[in-house]
């Protein structure tokens, strides 16, 4: 399963808004397996020719694993809280372990994008690699209960 | 994420800026990492949706209502306001302002220093008051630091080392969002490494806000209950508790402060909405005895991004953070609560909206008594809809560079990311010097 930002690459990543969404927020809905590919309305355009088949390939033939963590970006006032609070970062992201927001070079399991916290490595997330020791931390502390998991 | 990589196959993001600062809030976030592409914003990092206001057209808090910028200078001809020369706005402005008996500068602290700067140097000109838009708010908490001279910490002093945190009236996930997340609850700091886990946060409200999920101790009292309360606490902590029923909470913030070793109570705009100047008297006298043991300091949380530095150019120019009016008959006349506008016959609104704050009454007997107002902002407001000449200004550390102060009162550099066909605060500020 490709992750965000790979997904992200083959966006037109204009953040036009046609979709609703920016290329972020798009990529992330594609992951979860909520939008297709033909729902972004410039990958129709010439100058995107054959992306929409990357996308497809990156996606893969089966349809996408069930969300084990679900934003509701109505919610998500970009406080960063959850940022700070995930057990990967605190010991991998020494800026998000400090307070701060993660450097682009950082690889994390999400970031405050355009005011809204957007998943972008959701296989790093220690929940999904100890299963035996559910992290919760995240949707614990998040004040306004935008961060659901599954 | 790939925001900054080198132009691949997509070719669409040109240009990325790391470590630009917010003007969201007070809090001056300086770890925004921002991509461009052909003049404009693609994205943004690290911002959170307070911040976000600042850099896209949308309204605070409602990311789906867009706010419509000013395009060209307005004037008001036969009662409707119409795009304007800036030459033509200018004079009708500098008329306006130069004729007033007793003209009102309002506003300042959602603007760089350097414009405050300016507009003190034509309140100066036009005998003038000049009134910070958060007055009412930062009075009250100078007054209190004058009277029982409190303890002071940097913020990242407060993220280091404090582990006790106190929230009165104030609930930061809506004032300035991150503050609990680089500052004072969830960073975690050279003494504070556990971060949340090695502090211990109250909180104050008349409501139960969002701020009481990661409280240990949160305390709704009913309005007009704050200055009880304070005073039980105070009488707690001296071992001689007053007789009669105490306001439910009183004995456990009491311990709860009696613990601290490092301690801070950050209040908000609710501490003042009633009896403002003895609710932070209260405030800063308890401060004050428990800062003879420990650490203890009171820290105004402020939400407009350049308050500290407007109060900061107040007190380096006239000694006391507090509101000037140059017109007074008597000489120059410092006064700590905000005017009644009864007298006011002409306003100038730089970096603020004063028909949103003003009392519905106040207003509309502004509107009665038909007061011109000249107003600078960005975006159409309500007070851009109320005054006569309307200049459309850049945005302060997205489209003009300027200098802010933090919320404790650190200055910070903001550039220029990107061109713009607007003048700046400043600008138009000086173009009015000269013109009235």
């Amino acid at each position: 399963m490709a992750s965000v930002e790979e997904l992200r690459e083959f966006l037109p990543r204009t953040d036009c808004r046609r979709c609703g969404l920016t290329c972020t927020e798009f990529a992330a809905s594609l992951g979860r397996g909520e939008l297709t590919p033909e729902d972004c309305p410039v990958l129709h355009e010439p100058d995107f020719a054959g992306y929409i088949e990357a996308l497809h390939e990156l996606l893969g033939p089966a349809p996408a694993a069930a969300p084990a963590m679900h934003i509701e970006v109505e919610k998500c006032n970009g406080c960063g809280i959850c940022v700070t609070m995930c057990e990967y970062h605190l010991g991998n992201c020494d800026e998000a372990r400090l307070g701060r927001g993660p450097r682009p070079a950082d690889k994390v399991v999400f970031k405050v994008v355009n005011g809204a916290v957007v998943v972008l490595h959701q296989e790093l997330c220690t929940r999904l690699v100890q299963a035996a020791e559910k992290c919760n931390k995240c949707a614990d502390h998040c004040p306004t209960g935008a961060i659901t998991l599954t | 994420m790939c925001l900054f990589k080198p132009t691949g196959v997509q070719g669409k993001v040109e240009v990325g800026q790391q470590s630009v600062i917010c003007t969201g809030c007070g809090c001056l976030c300086d770890d925004l990492d921002v991509a461009m592409a052909g003049g404009q914003l693609l994205e943004v990092s690290n911002v959170c949706l307070w911040g976000l206001s600042r850099f896209f057209p949308y309204k605070r808090f409602h990311p789906k209502k867009e706010r419509r910028r000013i395009l060209e200078p307005l004037g008001r001809l036969n009662g409707r306001l119409q795009g304007i020369s800036y030459g033509a706005a200018l004079e009708h402005a500098a008329e306006i302002l130069g004729k007033a008996r007793r003209p009102l500068i309002y506003g300042l602290t959602n603007t760089g220093s350097w414009a405050q700067e300016a507009a003190l140097q034509l309140a100066r000109n036009l005998k003038a008051r000049l009134e910070p838009a958060d007055l009412a708010f930062k009075a009250p908490y100078y007054h209190s630091v004058r009277k029982h001279g409190l303890y002071w910490a940097p913020l990242e002093v407060i993220r280091d080392e404090a582990d006790t945190v106190l929230f009165w009236g104030a609930n930061p996930l809506h004032s300035c969002p991150r503050h609990l997340v680089r500052y004072s609850v969830f960073a975690r700091g050279r003494f504070t490494e556990r971060g949340v886990e090695d502090r211990q946060v109250a909180a104050v409200d008349l409501y139960r806000t969002e701020v009481a999920k990661f409280c240990h101790l949160f305390v709704q009292v009913d309005p007009g209950q704050e200055l009880h309360l304070l005073k039980g606490i105070r009488e707690h902590l001296q071992g001689s508790p007053g007789p009669g029923p105490a306001v439910k909470g009183t004995r456990r913030l009491a311990g709860f402060l009696s613990k601290a070793e490092f301690g801070v109570i950050f209040f908000g705009r609710g501490a003042v909405y009633n009896q403002g100047l003895a609710v932070l008297d209260e405030l800063g006298s308890l401060a004050a005895h428990l800062g003879e043991k420990q650490p203890f300091v009171l820290f105004p949380l402020a939400s407009d991004f350049n308050s500290g530095g407007l109060y900061h150019l107040l007190f380096n120019e006239l000694g006391v953070p507090e509101a000037p009016d140059f017109g007074h008959e008597g000489g120059l006349l410092t006064s700590a609560a905000p005017g009644d506008f009864d007298e006011v016959d002409a306003i100038l609104v730089v970096g603020a909206d004063l028909f949103w704050f003003l009392p519905e009454d106040q207003g509309r007997a502004l509107q009665d008594r038909q007061v011109p107002v000249v107003s600078l902002s960005p975006f159409a407001n309500r007070t851009t809809s109320c005054s006569q000449v309307v200049f459309p200004v850049a945005l302060v550390g997205l489209e003009a560079a300027e200098v802010a102060y933090r919320m404790d009162g650190l200055p910070m550099v903001l550039k220029k990311l990107l061109p713009t066909a607007w003048p700046s605060d400043r600008e138009i500020l000086l173009d009015l010097m000269k013109a009235v």
